[in-house]
């Protein structure tokens, strides 16, 4: 719903006096110029374009897409599941805000660690209080490489957060690529 | 496959390509892939669908039978890599199952053919080739459990099952255990085979005790144990093992299990107020104010002992009670009793002139009893037609109208 303010109407009695101070008259100008006829007023909820998560199309379809990349947010629940697992997500639990703060720290750092190197998303399971980071590996990096990464990860990681850190590591050549667009 | 087999190099680099006699080299290789294919129990389709996809329609190889395929194969194909025949015997399973893999990947495949190649795609020609997967090596009798003994994240070159998982793009397959994100999200039951919680039980076994005998029933457990306490424990993920929920007891008892008498369980409820259950005969204490359980439990203990002791205390002031103070209608000292006392009384009198019965035997005569009950009914129960009708009979049945 739009409340449109007649300000050219406005302006035809207002004008004359307040067009005599030169800011006012640029003010004025400006306003009943076509581009600003009249001020718009939006009283309800912005107008709801989803576009969060959705890849834009190429001009070649050949952007690739996993299967993460391609299911946008609100398939959650239907067409994948979530990325992080615990049991503070349950119906009235405690601890949403502070095991979600931790789990965006362990993905910047894990992204920072294997830069380049992740073929998809981090996945986060915790139980108890061990904390269960699934990671797909690409093979960028030699293996001893990798070998210290993951240990300097978890200890890192189990002293930051306090609890039992595990890496579950998976390896693919290349992305795994669900469509292209 | 022929990609791994070095056949495109070939194909780029050689100009000239070296004259051998067909029929021979046809032969050749129609003997040594069959063979190669009927060994490894491995769909043909795919390696032709592979290979078509870099070179001529698919849909064309798919239709055809195995061995008409490598014949089309060799024939179309025959003067750019009758050279390494020999190593086309030498096939492994790897390449057949990097062929396999890159086959069945879902979706549309239009992207590689169409425009320009996307850094995202993977080098074209990979020079390390993945080793032979977990699961291609295991054998069928294989010991699951010691191969999947704890919770894990789903891994494809461990589990040899063909599990997919996701949705399926338009003609399309769902997308396969090979770096699949949506089955290494999911909780696994992998590690709880059968077998494997049959082994747990047979070694925890050792551990048990039998049920005592006595124990039975849910009545003679009611009976040894009439106290019931609940706590809850939460397994929580996190640092911390402490939850808020669980320091809340709950403190359950039958009151028929407690010593009561009469004065002594009216009081009660009047102290625990809506604490007490009339259906189920059960009295529940929830203690909550204290941040541990312990000190909730105690609580609750010192609770019940409080109310069964000041239960059967009787304060002074509680002989001044009177019936308009009490919660249920009480047929002894009341009007209604000497009201039928003395009609009955009366009744005797006019009969055989003079009456020598007491107060008390008229009282505890059986139809003086049936009359009691059915005022107490209707009094305490309410004026419904079941106490209207029993109050009915009974007055009948005093005055001998039936």
């Amino acid at each position: 719903m739009w409340f449109q303010v007649p300000i050219s109407h406005c302006e035809s009695k207002m004008a004359a006096p307040m067009a005599r101070i030169p800011s006012c008259a640029e003010l004025l100008r400006v306003l009943v110029s076509h581009r600003a006829p009249s001020r718009l007023l939006h009283a309800t909820a912005a107008c709801q374009k989803a576009q969060a998560g959705k890849y834009k199309i190429s001009k070649d379809g050949n952007k690739p897409l996993t299967y993460e990349m391609a299911n946008p947010p609100h398939f959650i629940g239907v067409r994948k599941s979530w990325n992080s697992w615990h049991t503070s997500n349950l119906w009235e639990q405690p601890g949403a805000a502070d095991r979600t703060f931790e789990d965006m720290f362990v993905r910047k750092f894990l992204q920072g660690t294997f830069h380049n190197c992740l073929a998809d998303e981090i996945i986060i399971k915790r139980r108890h209080n061990t904390v269960y980071v699934a990671i797909l590996l690409l093979r960028k990096l030699d293996p001893q490489k990798y070998y210290f990464l993951l240990g300097y990860t978890e200890t890192l990681l189990s002293h930051f957060l306090k609890c039992v850190v595990k890496l579950e590591v998976s390896v693919v050549p290349r992305k795994v690529v669900y469509k292209y667009i | 496959m022929f990609r791994s087999l070095g056949m495109r190099g070939i194909w780029r680099t050689e100009k000239d390509p070296p004259k051998i006699r067909l029929i021979d080299a046809l032969l050749a290789t129609l003997l040594a892939l069959s063979e190669l294919l009927l060994q490894r129990k491995y769909c043909p389709l795919e390696v032709a669908a592979d290979w078509s996809t870099q070179t001529a329609s698919r849909k064309l190889w798919c239709e055809i039978p195995s061995v008409t395929i490598m014949a089309a194969v060799c024939r179309n194909t025959f003067p750019c890599w009758s050279r390494r025949l020999q190593t086309s015997l030498c096939i492994n399973y790897n390449s057949l199952q990097r062929a396999s893999s890159l086959a069945q990947t879902p979706g549309n495949q239009r992207g590689p053919q169409r425009g320009r190649r996307r850094r995202d795609d993977g080098p074209a020609s990979p020079s390390r080739r993945p080793m032979v997967p977990r699961a291609a090596r295991m054998a069928e009798d294989q010991d699951w459990p010691s191969v999947w003994p704890t919770a894990a994240t789903f891994k494809p070159s461990a589990v040899p099952l063909p599990v997919r998982m996701g949705f399926p793009l338009n003609r399309g397959v769902q997308p396969d255990k090979i770096g699949n994100n949506e089955l290494r999200k999911i909780p696994n039951f992998l590690h709880l085979t059968p077998v494997a919680v049959k082994r747990h039980c047979e070694v925890l076994k050792q551990f048990c005790t039998d049920w005592p005998a006595a124990l039975e029933t849910d009545e003679s457990c009611e009976e040894h144990f009439p106290l019931e306490v609940i706590t809850t424990d939460y397994v929580l993920s996190g640092p911390s093992l402490r939850h808020p929920e669980a320091r809340i007891v709950t403190l359950k008892l039958k009151l028929s299990q407690l010593e009561l008498d009469d004065h002594a369980r009216k009081k009660l409820l009047k102290l625990v107020g809506d604490r007490y259950d009339k259906e189920t005969d059960t009295l529940t204490i929830t203690a909550d104010g204290c941040p541990h359980r312990k000190q909730n439990y105690d609580y609750t203990q010192y609770l019940l002992t409080v109310l069964y002791l000041e239960a059967w205390k009787t304060e002074p002031w509680e002989a001044s009670i009177t019936p308009e103070d009490r919660d249920e209608f009480l047929w002894e000292g009341s009007p209604s009793e000497q009201n039928i006392v003395s009609t009955i009384k009366a009744i005797q009198e006019a009969e055989k002139g003079s009456s020598d019965v007491t107060q008390d035997e008229i009282v505890q005569n059986p139809d003086v009893q049936l009359y009691k009950q059915a005022v107490v009914n209707q009094k305490n129960q309410g004026e419904g037609s079941e106490q209207v009708q029993g109050y009915k009979d009974s007055v009948k049945r005093l005055l001998g109208l039936n």
